[in-house]
């Protein structure tokens, strides 16, 4: 049977990596293995204070694992072999999950795992052989711990993840290691150097007491001759995959079982406090009931239930905050002040897809005479409120707090203009260049280029009148023409604004089925 | 004056043709079903009907607007159900009506009170509070229905209203349907079910390969034969299934 289930797994993976997708898994095996290699190298280093290695190679393994866990239900349960394959087979249960914990095995996977968790044995290694063959052991233990918690993992949060909360829930998790992924260049760095300066005992008592630190805590042990440390972590490992294994077969037969459907269809019936009906809110209140109130409240509302919104709006927040703080942390408060234009313009970039993004839900407004106008006018404005006080806000307590004085007429010229100017811009682009979610459901490849291009052109549009005068009145040492670039900067970002959003009304009135068509194909 | 016309209209997609110069009339105050096999061109026909699809030629009139030369006079006059597109699912089904409601300019308290009949007749009430994205597929199509019906139009343009919807609610829609023509409303719908078009149609349209093959009353399309039989020789479809799998429970 294991033959069997491995043959299948082998199949549907060849199925998979044919056409773009074998060039993406390509790239994504040299990603990882690059990653592996990283890890290994980071054994095979020597460090000043006495484990340090230790710490890091228990940080390291803890990405390992955690990719290891959290990968497949990310990826919607294990994508070659699903369990739901197997729900209506004639097999006992207790066959049925032992054969694929075995299939489970035959992982190409653990190839990068092993050349990752050699950086154990190097460790070891450098202390002498039995810290060799500690190491050794450690790899052998955390690559079945590896395997093991994934299949546990699967059964137990996969019908959860399968769920519509569970998948806005675990899109939010990606997004957090998007930001995280994103931001390495400066966090690697900082929390390296925590590791390995042996002033965090905190950090390295952390990532040592849990499951995936053991090994390294072994190691170290075993280099220090505590051969009753070494064997406490080791058959501890050991005693943790028993369990595991232990816990799998009716983990399975549960999640066999189990109805995904049946139990969303009741949180469905379920009232949600969340989208209770209730008196209508700032700003809208305040708003004559027109077409424009309709869809500021629309996409109001959709900014803080639509998954896809909230996890942009994240990403740009956590970006802009993350690399002013990093950077203040590591000493260079310099960029602080500009935290909050980073996250305008991230914000502003995201949401150049406006339409796309919104499929086809776009007929609704094409079916209703007239409603163009108001659409892109709503869209445009509903951006403004929701990024706009955020990003000012951002912008004048980071300023404070870092204490740059000399940055206030260059933030306080940006951050209201970039506000203003994107609100119109993303609009404008949205409505000329819209691009549908892949066939998979991903980004497709021009939505993420044009949201790298829009990182660059959006700012470079809506501030070189402010930039200009900022440089000049700099250059010139003249602080009024310096905060002359105040009141131009928010003149011209509002005149622009306008005119992109009049552009934009134009090409939805007159091109409203061609965009239509191109939000409804899947992009190519 | 018509209903609906269409003339000379025609649409192709990379070289395929859809719609191939459909001439076609439903007249006011009928209930009109336009049938036809899998890819026959009805969704598409129907997506250029109210807007939605820009055609490649012809011209379609809505009680004598152009849809394409005077869309907002046309629009106004339709109510739509297309078949499988997204609504803003993170709504509540009460927040769609009410959204809808001002974009058509209809006064709030007029839009409020539809709403509550909307969702109580639809049996939607229940789940008041449900984002529509956590509805079920049937609901999904009450609620478009509900959208459709909000401003009270003159014609309904449905692609397959009674696909995945209970028979209870079903019969509440047909209820509802007929309400619309014996008051004068125009009704044309697609379908694939053909007792539910001799049920309630007064009129129908035959599509294959994107030309219309039959029209007319429901009679003289189907003449003396049930109207599945009608569809089956006019269409000359091969209805097997009789020969072949020999194994299979024997």
């Amino acid at each position: 049977m294991v033959g069997v289930l491995i043959e299948m797994r082998a199949a549907v993976m060849r199925q998979q990596l044919t056409g773009k997708r074998a060039l993406g898994g390509l790239a994504l095996i040299l990603l990882v293995t690059l990653l592996a290699v990283g890890t290994l190298l980071a054994g095979l280093k020597h460090y000043r204070y006495a484990g340090a290695g230790a710490n890091v190679v228990a940080t390291l393994s803890l990405g390992w694992l955690l990719g290891w866990v959290t990968g497949p239900l990310l990826l919607g349960d294990d994508a070659a072999l699903r369990m739901d394959y197997f729900k209506l087979l004639p097999i006992a249960p207790r066959k049925l999950a032992y054969a694929m914990l075995g299939a489970a095995f035959a992982n190409v996977s653990l190839v990068f795992s092993l050349i990752a968790f050699a950086a154990l044995i190097a460790l070891g290694a450098q202390s002498g052989a039995a810290a060799a063959l500690t190491g050794l052991a450690a790899v052998v233990l955390d690559l079945v711990l590896a395997v093991v918690a994934a299949q546990v993992a699967i059964a137990v949060f996969g019908p959860v993840i399968s769920s519509r909360r569970g998948r806005d829930f675990g899109t939010m998790v990606l997004a957090l290691v998007i930001t995280l992924l994103s931001l390495a260049s400066s966090l690697v760095p900082f929390v390296a150097a925590r590791l390995t300066n042996g002033r965090s005992p905190l950090l390295s008592d952390v990532v040592r007491a849990v499951p995936s630190g053991w090994g390294a805590v072994a190691v170290d042990a075993a280099s220090r001759s505590d051969w009753s440390l070494a064997a406490v972590s080791l058959g501890g490992l050991a005693a943790l995959i028993v369990a595991l294994v232990l816990a799998w077969p009716p983990l399975l037969a549960r999640r066999l079982t189990m109805s995904v459907r049946s139990s969303r269809r009741a949180r469905a019936a379920r009232p949600a406090s969340a989208h209770a009906p209730g008196p209508t809110r700032w700003p809208l209140a305040s708003l004559p009931p027109t077409p424009f109130r309709a869809v500021l409240g629309r996409e109001l509302r959709l900014y803080s239930r639509s998954v896809l919104r909230s996890m942009l709006l994240m990403i740009s927040f956590l970006v802009g905050v993350l690399v002013g703080v990093i950077g203040a942390l590591s000493g260079k408060a310099t960029g602080l002040p500009f935290s909050g234009l980073l996250f305008t313009v991230i914000a502003a970039a995201c949401f150049t897809n406006c339409y796309g993004d919104d499929g086809t839900s776009l007929w609704l407004t094409l079916v209703v005479p007239g409603a163009a106008r108001a659409d892109v006018r709503g869209r445009a404005w509903a951006w403004l409120l929701v990024v706009g006080p955020m990003g000012l806000l951002l912008t004048v307590v980071f300023t404070a707090v870092s204490g740059q004085s000399w940055s206030w007429p260059w933030v306080l010229a940006a951050q209201p203009s970039l506000a203003i100017g994107c609100a119109g811009l993303l609009v404008l682009v949205g409505a000329w260049s819209v691009n549908a979610p892949a066939a998979d459901g991903g980004p497709a490849p021009m939505r993420v280029l044009k949201t790298h291009v829009a990182l660059i052109a959006l700012p470079v549009v809506v501030l070189f009148p402010a930039a200009a005068l900022l440089f000049a009145g700099t250059a010139a040492h003249s602080t009024p023409l310096r905060w002359l670039a105040v009141p131009v900067a928010i003149g011209w970002a509002t005149w622009l604004s306008l005119r992109c959003a009049e552009g934009a009304a134009r090409r939805l009135e007159s091109r409203g089925p061609e965009i239509f068509s191109l939000a409804r194909a899947p992009a190519a | 004056m018509a209903a609906l016309e269409f003339a000379g209209l025609v649409k192709q997609f990379s070289g395929i043709v859809a719609v191939d110069h459909i001439d076609l009339t439903v007249p006011a105050g009928s209930f009109f079903g336009l049938v036809g096999p899998n890819g026959a061109g009805k969704t598409t026909a129907l997506s250029m009907a109210v807007g939605l699809l820009r055609p490649d030629g012809g011209t379609v009139r809505i009680f004598g607007h152009d849809v394409w030369a005077d869309p907002v006079g046309a629009k106004a006059l339709i109510g739509v159900l297309p078949d499988g597109m997204a609504l803003p699912d993170r709504l509540t089904g009460r927040e769609i009506l009410r959204y809808l409601g001002l974009l058509r300019g209809i006064p709030r308290d007029v839009a409020e009170q539809r709403a509550d009949e909307l969702l109580r007749v639809l049996e939607l009430d229940h789940a008041e509070s449900t984002a529509v994205v956590d509805y079920s597929t049937g609901m999904k199509k009450k609620i478009t229905l509900a959208t459709a019906l909000l401003h009270n139009p003159r014609l309904l343009l449905l692609d397959e209203p009674f696909e995945a919807v209970d028979p209870v609610s079903a019969v509440t829609i047909r209820t509802i349907l007929r309400r619309f023509v014996a008051g004068g409303g125009s009704v044309i719908f697609s379908s694939h079910v053909m007792a539910l078009v001799e049920g309630l149609c007064d009129h129908l349209a035959v599509l294959a390969k994107g030309k219309v093959v039959a029209s007319g009353s429901l009679d003289e399309v189907r003449g003396a034969k049930s109207l599945e039989d009608a569809f089956v020789d006019i269409v000359g479809a091969r209805a097997d299934g009789a020969q072949g799998l020999s194994w299979l429970a024997s």
